[in-house]
């Protein structure tokens, strides 16, 4: 009797598991959506990432070309860790915004999985690309074709406390040999605990330290198994046993790193411009400033910027495209940027830029540096497992060498080489 | 009965299905967006099955779960059986103790992140004042004192549970029990180990099983206190998953951690529902 009553239930669960099965298999493993965003009602949906206080100058600037246009606007603000998945979803469900403002690295990525459209035509005809920094411009270029317009850019620079260099008596390091001497100095002087903090933290933004490191002695993420990414972590490695880094930094984000930086514990930092208000706000009475990276074999730094998209099967993509052209105008960047503590992304904006701490973030972007290719769509990878390979050697689970040889080898998987 | 199937098989059923079946198809974000996903039978498993990375995360998923079971275990065991007391004060207690159960995760994580903080966290200063500790010691910075530390934080906030539980099963203890055992001369321990124990058994196993389970899936805790580092020491199978569905986009061999993730505990809930019948048919 129970045998039986068993059988029988466990057929209709069966029944109900293939049903359920060969409905999952057309439902969307199978075949799929064709995407799709709205049908063209006229008003011009934008996503972003931006929470308070940066969303406030974009919603004030989008809203200035509503007075302007009479084109409706609709901002919505989606936190960055929610961004991308939201967006994916969104696309699967064929409901994508007209524009959206995205990671510049992750371009390739929503282009190649047609989240975002081609927007070649457009921008041939608008025929401003010659404007834009190379590298900045690159994070939009996919295949040959456009898909993002940048819309602003950012980079990393050298933040030091000058009264703590003063006492410790070094000047700004201009090479990694002089950083490293510095930073072992100042812990030494008892002038600060550390001499330099930065993001080690478990992931991609652990590994910005590292990546700038590799940069400057003339390698590349994707060949960070080479002399340059060995000479970068035997630096970072020298760092933390003298003293002149914490150890620590493997546990700290950026936010960590800076809080170090203006309670003074750490004489130097390595952070981006977006950093400059917290200092100052952090710190008012603090002595600071900034200069750029150290530079060995090349000056560069490191790229942060966002695309302005167009989302696949936009109903309104001329408005769209309108917005997008309006908003990178040089006169609009002008009155933007400065409230929105960025950089400008073309070089034909000079009034963009009149505070001098971050004129030394500006000059830089000239030497920025950004993933590109098949390396921009698997650059988190990548750089996560670079730190990886900081976190290996820090802790001493592996020398450079081979931790970087690993690293190598598991760069090529991800990249497919 | 009509309803609640719709709804179990639209919210249970469906999904786990999917993500199943998600781990026998090549699926990359492109796929997930426009289809056309390729069926790849068991490619996606033996890729797994061949990284030490992907065995690592279940080992160390393993070690998490079962140390922070026996420690919660032993630690809302004490709290119910101190709490059976009669003394002044005790529901304020009870009612403290389980502020750490109904304190969101993301709260109590990163409180847990700032106390253990190397230079500027408050255990350290507390070392440092002991004369314990000289300079600094990054808890959440070293491999084996990470794992303890999340299985510390994890321990601290289901002990509550626990103690519920366990105080249940403990209120089902006839009196006459104890004090038989004392009229037989029985120590306070011998009362422990020959009466509180066994008559807790089936209330332990049912928390013990419960316990595991949430461990097991445990994903705040863990994410928010060390993302999985230091070098990936406590990524667990559910950090894991996170990471190569919404990290790299690999939404396949995602599903082939997911499901294994869905074994074990099922695995462990058969066995359970097994003994407990033949418990009740001896």
């Amino acid at each position: 009797m129970t045998r039986k009553r068993t059988f029988r239930r466990t057929a209709v669960a069966l029944t109900a598991v293939s049903a359920t099965v060969s409905l999952a298999a057309c439902g969307g493993l199978g075949s799929g959506t064709d995407g799709g965003g709205d049908d063209g009602d006229g008003v011009v949906t934008f996503w972003h990432y931006y929470g308070d206080p940066h969303g406030v100058p974009l919603e004030a600037m989008l809203a200035r070309y509503t007075e302007e246009t009479g084109v409706e606007v609709e901002p919505r603000f989606i936190p960055y860790d929610d961004f991308n998945r939201t967006l994916q979803q969104q696309a699967a469900a064929g409901d994508l915004p007209d524009v959206a403002l995205i990671n510049a690295f992750d371009t390739s990525q929503m282009a190649q999985a047609g989240v975002i459209e081609d927007l070649s035509a457009y921008a041939d005809e608008w025929g401003e690309q010659d404007a834009y920094y190379e590298t900045g411009w690159e994070t939009g270029q996919v295949d040959g074709a456009t898909y993002g317009i940048p819309h602003l850019a950012d980079d990393y620079a050298l933040y030091y406390n000058e009264e703590i260099l003063a006492e410790a008596g070094v000047e700004v390091p201009t090479t990694w040999d002089e950083m490293e001497a510095a930073a072992a100095a100042i812990a030494e002087s008892g002038a600060a605990s550390y001499g330099l903090a930065m993001s080690g933290i478990e992931g991609a933004e652990g590994a910005t330290g590292v990546l700038l490191r590799t940069l400057a002695a003339g390698g590349d993420l994707a060949d960070f198994g080479g002399d340059p990414g060995v000479a970068a972590l035997e630096s970072l490695q020298r760092m933390t046993a003298s003293g002149g880094m914490s150890e620590g930094f493997l546990t700290w984000n950026e936010d960590d790193a800076m809080a170090s930086f203006t309670n003074g514990e750490a004489g130097m930092a390595i952070n981006s411009a977006s950093a400059v208000n917290v200092v100052r706000e952090n710190a008012p009475d603090m002595t600071w400033n900034v200069a750029p990276l150290p530079a060995d074999a090349t000056e560069a730094t490191y790229l942060s910027a966002e695309n302005l998209t167009i989302g696949a099967g936009s109903g309104d993509a001329d408005a769209a495209w309108d917005l997008i052209e309006w908003m990178q105008q040089p006169s609009v960047l002008e009155e933007y940027l400065p409230e929105r503590n960025k950089l400008p992304a073309r070089d034909d904006v000079p009034g963009a830029v009149t505070d001098p701490v971050r004129a030394v973030f500006a000059d830089q972007l000239v030497n920025s540096w950004a993933p590109t290719g098949d390396l921009a769509e698997k650059s988190n990878e990548a750089l996560t497992i670079v730190q990886q390979a900081l976190q290996a050697v820090i802790s001493g689970s592996a020398a450079p060498a081979d931790a970087a040889a690993e690293a190598q080898a598991a760069i090529d998987e991800a990249l497919g080489n | 009965m009509l309803p609640a199937v719709v709804f179990v098989g639209a919210t249970v059923v469906y999904p786990l299905l999917y993500s199943v079946l998600q781990s026998f198809y090549d699926v990359g974000l492109r796929e997930v967006i426009q289809g056309g996903a390729q069926w790849v039978g068991l490619d996606n498993y033996i890729d797994q099955f061949s990284r030490s990375r992907f065995w690592y995360s279940g080992f160390i998923s393993i070690v998490y779960a079962a140390s922070s079971v026996a420690l919660t275990f032993a630690i809302g065991l004490g709290l119910a059986l101190l709490l059976r007391r009669d003394f002044r004060g005790r529901n304020v207690m009870r009612a403290l103790i389980l502020v750490a159960w109904v304190l969101p995760t993301v709260v109590s994580a990163n409180v847990w992140r700032w106390l253990l903080d190397g230079s500027y966290g408050l255990l350290n200063a507390l070392l440092r004042a002991l004369e314990f500790l000289e300079g600094d010691l990054f808890w959440l910075g070293q491999q084996v004192t990470a794992i303890a530390a999340v299985v510390f934080a994890t321990a601290w906030s289901f002990a509550p549970f626990a103690m519920i539980l366990l105080s249940a099963g403990l209120q089902g203890i006839p009196k006459g029990l104890y004090e038989a055992a004392r009229i037989d001369g029985a120590s306070p321990w011998q009362q422990f180990r020959f009466v509180t124990l066994p008559q807790l058994r089936p209330v332990s196993l049912a928390a013990l099983l419960l316990i595991f389970i949430y461990t097991f899936k445990t994903f705040d805790t863990i994410f928010l206190m060390t993302a999985g580092g230091p070098g990936g020491a406590t990524a667990t199978l559910p950090v894991y998953a996170y990471n190569e569905a919404f990290e790299f986009s690999r939404f396949d061999t995602a599903s082939v951690a997911t499901t294994v993730l869905m074994i074990v505990p099922i695995a462990l809930s058969v066995a359970y529902f097994r003994t407990l019948r033949k418990e009740t048919a001896a």
